[in-house]
This record gives structure tokens, sequence and C-alpha cells, in this order.
């Protein structure tokens, strides 16, 4: 699709999101960030902060909407952590203050065991999942067709660094590999059951976070323990999927890519370029614009030179490479669709 | 000058000849492996398989039969960590593997601990590793323990969600030289500054020297919070580690 001489009509945010997922012609480059843009500002700006925002769903919803309505990305995100199927889950939580994200303490592990794995009754009508569903359907009501909503619905593997804590899973997965394929059998349902109830309430695309990253696993890893898992949510759950991995990520993106999934959201370790050539044509990346040195530190000229590094590169989706810290400055995260827009601008269509 | 013909255990020397690329790296260990006993050749060996039977078993074997603790925990269990480290570092190995090589590294270990410390031989240096307030992630920490204490350095773990109060007691009660901090959040990773103007008021700083690190921090931010050092990983911690040591000496 790159570079096809193509009159493509002004399409909506909602529109222009999907067709990139689909790997289809696009009036301009979509802005999207799969993961989170929550940031302390936008929460005074909408009265939505954290912890409230994570466990509310009118908060959550009006703090998401801040994506589309004060940064003018293409995308709301109405997740902002990774925390609430492990909070349904049972495991113990640390729900934090404002300027902080939520988070499980994993030092208190919840299983050891394939038979401790249970999915609770009630794990979908648990408070903290509710949410979830209601502030999608608020968004959904809110508005209409004209933005794209994306879900998140957490992978295996993630659950299991929150319900064995991340020491025994790893060590497990070198000591009994048929143990972990096992527990991650049992695991993925919550992830299919959540997502599908995500799109019941009304998502366009899931975001599958599924922390096998560079930093603590190999490539091969990756293959061994979920890929084929990765390629089963793509058949059973029915919208566009945009697997989350973070860290150095290339060894494992021809894996990915084999997958199925509609996107893959890419770290800044793994430069634009070079993860074009390896994914290729076969699903879209989203990404990659740096978080702690970029995005949080440094300028909105800084920033706008990643961006302009990955239009080059011929990534289909522009966003932060996860979520954003929470301190980042408005106007960096303004700069990602302004850039697109002015690059758009001088070049024309570039998808 | 040492040749790896000289090292008498054949896994070591795949090791060295498969894995180690750096000329300094391959030199140095060719000269250690080839003084070292064959027998703590063998614990090296076992401890970068990561088989904590093995490691146990012929750790005591070695101590029954009258060999020093401090041979066995330098020729064997820290040598065979330095392998371990450098695979890491060069994503040879990963965190899974590394968390074998240091259950192996501790079964070794607890044979070995209380001789040295029923002979009151001294640690290279004592340090305090925490991960800062607010952030409950630990892997990261953990490893730089590992490696820590895999290279003869005495660690207090304070755990995660440490507070600057938490980091000072913990200094006064340990007398520790090095205080090490970790964060995985950029939420977080302000914390890390604000221990360091804690030290200050608590009139600490100068007897301390502080060493930061975590997937989100750089030398730019260690440098501006005004951190003694930045360590990019488990390996790096530990040579920087020494290097402190040296400094507060």
């Amino acid at each position: 699709m790159k570079n096809r001489p193509q009159v493509v009509k002004e399409m909506t945010s909602r529109e222009r999101v999907l067709a990139a997922l689909r790997r289809e012609p696009v009036d301009r480059t979509p802005v999207c960030n799969p993961t989170s843009v929550a940031t302390v500002e936008l929460m005074d700006l909408v009265n939505a902060p954290f912890p409230g925002a994570n466990r509310d769903a009118e908060a959550m919803a009006r703090l998401a909407a801040t994506s589309f309505t004060e940064l003018g990305f293409d995308s709301v995100m109405p997740v902002f952590s990774i925390i609430q199927e492990s909070s349904a889950l049972g495991c113990k939580m640390q729900w934090e203050q404002k300027d902080n994200w939520p988070t499980v303490r994993m030092s208190e592990p919840i299983w050891k065991d394939v038979e401790d794995i249970v999915i609770p009754n009630d794990f979908l009508t648990h408070p903290d999942m509710v949410c979830v569903l209601d502030a999608i359907s608020i968004l959904r009501k809110e508005f209409g067709n004209d933005v794209a909503i994306i879900g998140k619905t957490m992978g295996p593997w993630t659950l299991g660094y929150h319900c064995f804590g991340v020491e025994p899973f790893l060590l497990m997965s070198l000591d009994d590999p048929g143990k972990t394929m096992a527990c991650l059998d049992r695991m993925k349902e919550a992830t299919i059951e959540f997502g599908l109830a995500q799109i019941d309430a009304g998502v366009d695309a899931l975001t599958v976070p599924d922390h096998a990253t560079g930093d603590l696993v190999s490539g091969e890893y990756y293959k061994r323990f979920l890929m084929d898992m990765h390629a089963e949510f793509v058949d059973i759950i029915p919208v566009p999927l945009i697997l989350h991995i973070c860290g150095r990520t290339v060894d494992r993106m021809d894996y990915i890519a084999q997958t199925g999934m509609a996107a893959f959201h890419f770290d800044s370790k793994n430069a634009p370029r070079e993860s074009m050539d390896i994914i290729r044509d076969r699903i879209s990346l989203v990404g990659n614009i740096n978080n702690p040195e970029t995005l949080f530190a440094k300028n909105p000229e800084d920033v706008r030179k990643e961006v302009l590094a990955n239009l080059e590169a011929g990534v289909p989706l522009i966003g932060p490479e996860c979520a954003i810290p929470l301190q980042t400055r408005i106007e960096n995260l303004r700069e990602i669709p302004r850039t697109v827009r002015q690059w758009h601008g001088e070049h024309g269509i570039a998808n | 000058m040492a040749e790896l013909s000289h090292i008498a255990n054949e896994f070591i020397r795949q090791e060295i000849d498969e894995f180690l690329e750096r000329p300094e790296e391959i030199e140095r260990n060719i000269e250690l492996f080839s003084r070292v006993r064959p027998a703590m050749q063998d614990i090296a060996a076992a401890l970068i398989e990561g088989d904590d039977e093995e490691v146990d078993r012929l750790t005591k074997q070695a101590l029954d039969e009258g060999t020093n603790a401090l041979e066995v925990m330098d020729d064997g269990l820290i040598a065979g960590m330095g392998i371990v480290g450098i695979k890491f570092r060069e994503a040879i190995i990963f965190v899974p593997e590394v968390l074998a090589c240091a259950r192996a590294m501790k079964a070794g270990m607890k044979h070995i601990e209380p001789i040295l410390s029923e002979s009151g031989v001294e640690p290279v240096a004592k340090v305090l590793m925490g991960t800062v307030k607010g952030d409950l992630h630990d892997i990261g920490k953990n490893l730089c323990i590992m490696m820590l204490r895999g290279s003869g350095f005495e660690v207090v773990d304070l755990g995660v969600d440490t507070s600057e109060d938490e980091f000072i007691d913990a200094l006064e009660e340990h007398k520790a030289s090095i205080l090490g901090m970790s964060a995985l959040l950029t939420t977080t990773m302000p914390n890390m500054g604000k221990t360091i103007e804690a030290l200050i008021d608590a009139d600490l700083r100068d007897d301390v020297m502080v060493m930061v690190g975590g997937a989100p921090v750089t030398q730019e931010f260690a440098d501006d919070m005004g951190a003694d050092g930045y360590g990019k990983d488990a390996l790096s911690c530990v040579s920087l580690a020494r290097k402190l040591a040296e400094e507060g000496a």
C-alpha cells in the first residue's frame, strides 16, 4: 500500500484508523495510541483524575475522549493501565494517586499451579470490568462513528506476570514449558471473554498487550509460547487486533507478522524502517514516538523529528510507543497530529 | 600466556569460544579459568547451565574435601556468574535463564555464606537496593541484586515501593557505602531525585554513592538528579558498583 498514487476521499477519524488497520488506502496517516494518552494535564482539563478515572466509567470516558477532542488523535482508548482484569481475577492492587498508574502487587501472587487458575463467574460483572464496558458505551454514544474506539484486553503472558509473579512465571517457563502452556491456555479465556464483551459494548478494535518483551524473553520464546495463541485470538475475536509488546522486538516481529494481527504497536527501541522491512505488508505497525526521552522530556521540535522518521519509513499509524508518561506536556502530544497533517500537506497522500 | 586449551572443562571452553566476543573479556576469562582448579570449573559450568542441584552438590563436595570457601565462591560461583552476565548483556540468554543461574548461585552460597560470615571475610562493598516509592516493579532490581551478590557484594534488598524515609532509615541502620535505586515507570523516576534530596537534607549524601537504573532512566536523567552513576543493565550495575566502591573508599 506504500506510495500508491490514489485519491482517497476525506475520512472520519474512525474510518481512517480502521482503513489503516486493514492496510487499505487512507486520506492521511492516522494518529493513534492503542495503549493510553492519559496525562495529569488532561485529567485536570476534564476533572477526571486518577485513580478515580480507572474505576469510574463517566470519568474514564471523559478522560479517554480528550485524546480526540483535545489532542486531535484519531482514536480513543478508555483503558489507561494494564490492571483491570487482574483486579477482577483477585490480584492485590495498589490504585495509587493522581500522578501514578495503578499497579498489581506482583510480589503477592494469587496462583501457583494450573489448577489454581479460575476465571471467576463474575469476571465480567466485576466493577473494574463493568467500568471499562460502560465507558466504551458512553464513548460510542457520544461520538458515534466519528472516532475509532479501541479497547484493551490483556494477553495471557501479562496475566501470568500479574497472577503468578514475574519471577515465578518466568522460571516456570524454563523449568516446565508444558505447565506454562497449560497455564497460558487457561488464562487466555480471560483475554477472549473480556475482548468479546468490549466488542458488545462497542469497540472498533482491541489492543492485546502481552509483554513477552525483548527485555525479558527471547524471540524464540514468543514463537514457542505465544505465536499460535495470538493467531487463535485473531480467529476468535472478530475485530482488528493490535498486539502491544514493549522493548526491543525486531527478533520476534517476523513471528508477530505471521499471527494475522491487524497491527503491532512497537517501541522506539526498534527503528521504524528496520521494523517496516521485517513486517513488510503483512500487518500494520503503530508507533513509535519515544516516551521517556522525547515526549516526556523534550520539546515539540524533537517530537516532530520522530514523527517524520516514522512517516518517511511508511509506518501506517503514528503515535507514542506505549502508555505516555502522566506528566507529558500537552503541546508535545499535539505536535504529533500537527506534524502528520503538515507532512501530508506537503506530500499528499502517502499511504 | 594462557590459552583456551589450558582450561580443563570442555563446557567452559565452548562457552568462551562460542559466546564471548570482546577480546579483553576473552583474555580475562581464559586467564581466569586456566588457573582455576578443575573442580571449581565444574561448579562454574553447572552454574552457567542453571543447574542448582548440581551446584549444590559440587559446592558441598568441594567444601567437604577441604577447599577454601573463598576459593569456591570466587573461582567457581563468581567466575561462572561472570560468563552469565556477559551472555545476558549480549542477549544470548534472557531473564528466565539468568533467574535459573541465580537460583544455582543461591544453592552454592547457602553452603558458603555461613563459613565466610564466621571467618569475618569482608564483601567488596555493602549495597542498599530498592525500587522507588510508587513503583512495584522489581525484576530489574532483582537481576542487579543477583549479579551484585554473584560478584562478591553484600546487598540489602529494600524491596519495592521504597520511600525516601525508608532509604534513609536503612542507610543509617546498615551503613552501606552504595545506594541503588530502580524505577520502571516514568511517573516514579522523579522519586529518585527526591530521595537524593532527602539524603542531602539528612546530611547523608556525602556518606553514600548513589547509582540508579531502570528501563526509562537515562544517563542524562541520572546526571540531572545528581546521582553518582547510571547502570544500563545488570552487568553495568556491577561494574558501576565496583567503580563507586573504589571511589568511595
